[in-house]
Formats: C-alpha cells, sequence, structure tokens
C-alpha cells in the first residue's frame, strides 16, 4: 500500500485503504454498493491526517486548492468533462 | 500563452481492473519519485453509483532543472534548488454504471511559474458487455501548461485576462520566458506521460495473475526498493 505523508497515520491509513479496496472491487464495481461500508476507519484516518497536514502547515495550501478546482469545474461542466461533485 | 499535451490509448484491460489500478498505481517500478499518497475524501453517491475522491500525492522533484535556471532565487525559496518536493491535487469521479472514470491532476504550488493540470477520461467501449468484459478501456489523456511567471495576481489562477505590468519590450520578454518554460513542461509531460502509463500496466498485470494479494506483495516490494 502506498505510505501515507505522516508516518502516524499509515496504520489507519492501511485499515481504511484495505477496507476500500475491499469495498471497491466486491460492491462498489458489481454495482451493488448500497453504503460506503468504510466510513468509520475513514473517519479515524481522517482525523490522523487533519492533525498531519495542519502540523505542517500545509492545511490551508490544500483547502486552497481543493476550492480552486472546485471553481474551475465549471469550465468543465460546459465541455461535459466532469460531472459536479 | 497555454501549451497542451494530449494523448488517445487503449489498455487491454477490463474498466474494473483499469480504475482499481488507478487508485492502486502508487508505489510501482515507475513511480519511485512519488513519495506519498494520502485520501483527503471520498463520498460515494449511491442514486447515481458515482464515487468522487480527492487524493494528496507528494512526489520528489518540484520543477525541471532547465526552469529552475529561469527563476530568480527569491520564487524558489530557501532551500529548494528544484530537486525539491511537491505537492499534487488528485481528483476523480467513477461513474460504475455508465462505464467511466474523469480524474484531474494539479500542482499546488508554484503555479505562477508553471501551472499542470493533467485530465484523464477512461471508457469502456460502446460494444462492452460490462465492467469485466475484455473489451478493453479507452484513455484519453490531456496536460495544459500555464506560466504566469511576471504576472502579479492576487491569486494564481484568478485573472488571465489582466494586462501584464511594463511597457512593449517587458511584456514581451515576459511572454517569450514563460513560453519557454510552457515548453520545458511539455517536454517533461511528453516523456513521463508514458512511464505513467507503463507503471499502470505492471498493477493490472499484477491484478490479472494474482489479485488483490499479486498487488500488494509487489507494492511491498516497491517501497522496499525505493
Amino acid at each position: 500500500m502506498s505510505a501515507s505523508l505522516a508516518p502516524e497515520c499509515n496504520e489507519s491509513k492501511e485499515r481504511y485503504d484495505t477496507c476500500f479496496l475491499r469495498w471497491y472491487s466486491d460492491k462498489f464495481l458489481r454495482g451493488s454498493a448500497q453504503t460506503n461500508d468504510c466510513d468509520s476507519l475513514f473517519r479515524t484516518y481522517s482525523a490522523c491526517l487533519t492533525r498531519a497536514l495542519k502540523d505542517r502547515g500545509i492545511d490551508n495550501m490544500v483547502q486552497e486548492a481543493r476550492n480552486e478546482a472546485q471553481e474551475t469545474d465549471a469550465e468543465h461542466l460546459v465541455k461535459g468533462r466532469i460531472p459536479p461533485s | 500563452m497555454v501549451k497542451v499535451y494530449s494523448q488517445n490509448y487503449a489498455y487491454d484491460y477490463p474498466f474494473a481492473t483499469v480504475t482499481l489500478a488507478y487508485f492502486l498505481r502508487y508505489p510501482n517500478p515507475y513511480s519511485r519519485h512519488v513519495l506519498s499518497t494520502d485520501v483527503l475524501d471520498r463520498t460515494f453517491d449511491p442514486a447515481t453509483q458515482r464515487l468522487y475522491t480527492t487524493r494528496l500525492h507528494l512526489k520528489r522533484s518540484r520543477l525541471p532543472a532547465a526552469v529552475v535556471k529561469l527563476l530568480p532565487r527569491s520564487l524558489l525559496g530557501a532551500s529548494a534548488n528544484g530537486d525539491s518536493q511537491a505537492y499534487i491535487l488528485e481528483r476523480s469521479v467513477v461513474d460504475v454504471r455508465e462505464g467511466w472514470m474523469a480524474t484531474e491532476s494539479r500542482n499546488l504550488e508554484l503555479t505562477t511559474v508553471l501551472d499542470v493540470i493533467e485530465r484523464q477520461t477512461y471508457k469502456r467501449p460502446l460494444e462492452a458487455k460490462g465492467n469485466f468484459g475484455d473489451e478493453g478501456t479507452e484513455v484519453a489523456t490531456t496536460v495544459t501548461l500555464h506560466s504566469r511567471l511576471g504576472q502579479r495576481f492576487r491569486r494564481a489562477r484568478e485573472s488571465a485576462a489582466e494586462a501584464p505590468q511594463g511597457n512593449f519590450l517587458a511584456r514581451w520578454s515576459q511572454a517569450s520566458l514563460q513560453s519557454t518554460i510552457e515548453s520545458i513542461g511539455l517536454n517533461r509531460a511528453s516523456k513521463s506521460q508514458p512511464n505513467a502509463m507503463e507503471g499502470m500496466k505492471i498493477v493490472m498485470e499484477r491484478l490479472r495473475h494474482g489479485g488483490m494479494v499479486a498487488v500488494l506483495e509487489g507494492m511491498r516490494k516497491d517501497r522496499e526498493a525505493s
């Protein structure tokens, strides 16, 4: 599995990734997914990652990039490329 | 000014395998420069059967050496010598019902110097019987390179319409520098794209022969080797 940028999050990331890959291949790809089964594992990993981004002082940069990406989606919507999230 | 690299390709693997490989593509033997991958957000919409993912990758090497030579040190920061680290924001949507995946990756830093946005659309062919059929998967890639070096903006991508500062000569040399940087980026994209595809193929080959277990075992080895 790919490593997290924060070594302290590797364990919770690996647990989440394992769950996600199973859900993705067994349910999602077969069109039989009803819910995202790995939500609680994701929340644990995400809490760790959010802290790590803040500690490294990159949380704002990441948030700005995400906002900007959302804004430019409008252009691609016109071209029919990326649907809204 | 903007430069664009584009390519169409077809993978000899089912749509299901290709999308799984996309999420699993790091680490692979062609991705030694990728240091980490994190999931920032993942949303599943049961009504449309679409999966939205936002990830953050950390890669070695920020700018091509040729670009670094063109830039004032003040822009690069104290520690940067071109052999630094770069964060990449990756967003993707998989529509499992309609059989397509759209992806977008962009650099987070130094977007004024060179803004690189890679977009891909993966599609199962019209004649495909499903996500697991052996009809292959089509992929269209475009990489858009845009330099705004020398232009003063409150925010990097905000308004390309604003006129650059200075007289005609200054504007001309600025445009020429931007174009040079975009060309270097274009050259790099045309070299790195085939490697990215080879990396995907290795992950898909592991999936084909040994399933998930083989992929995870291969990843462990790639991680140890890097």
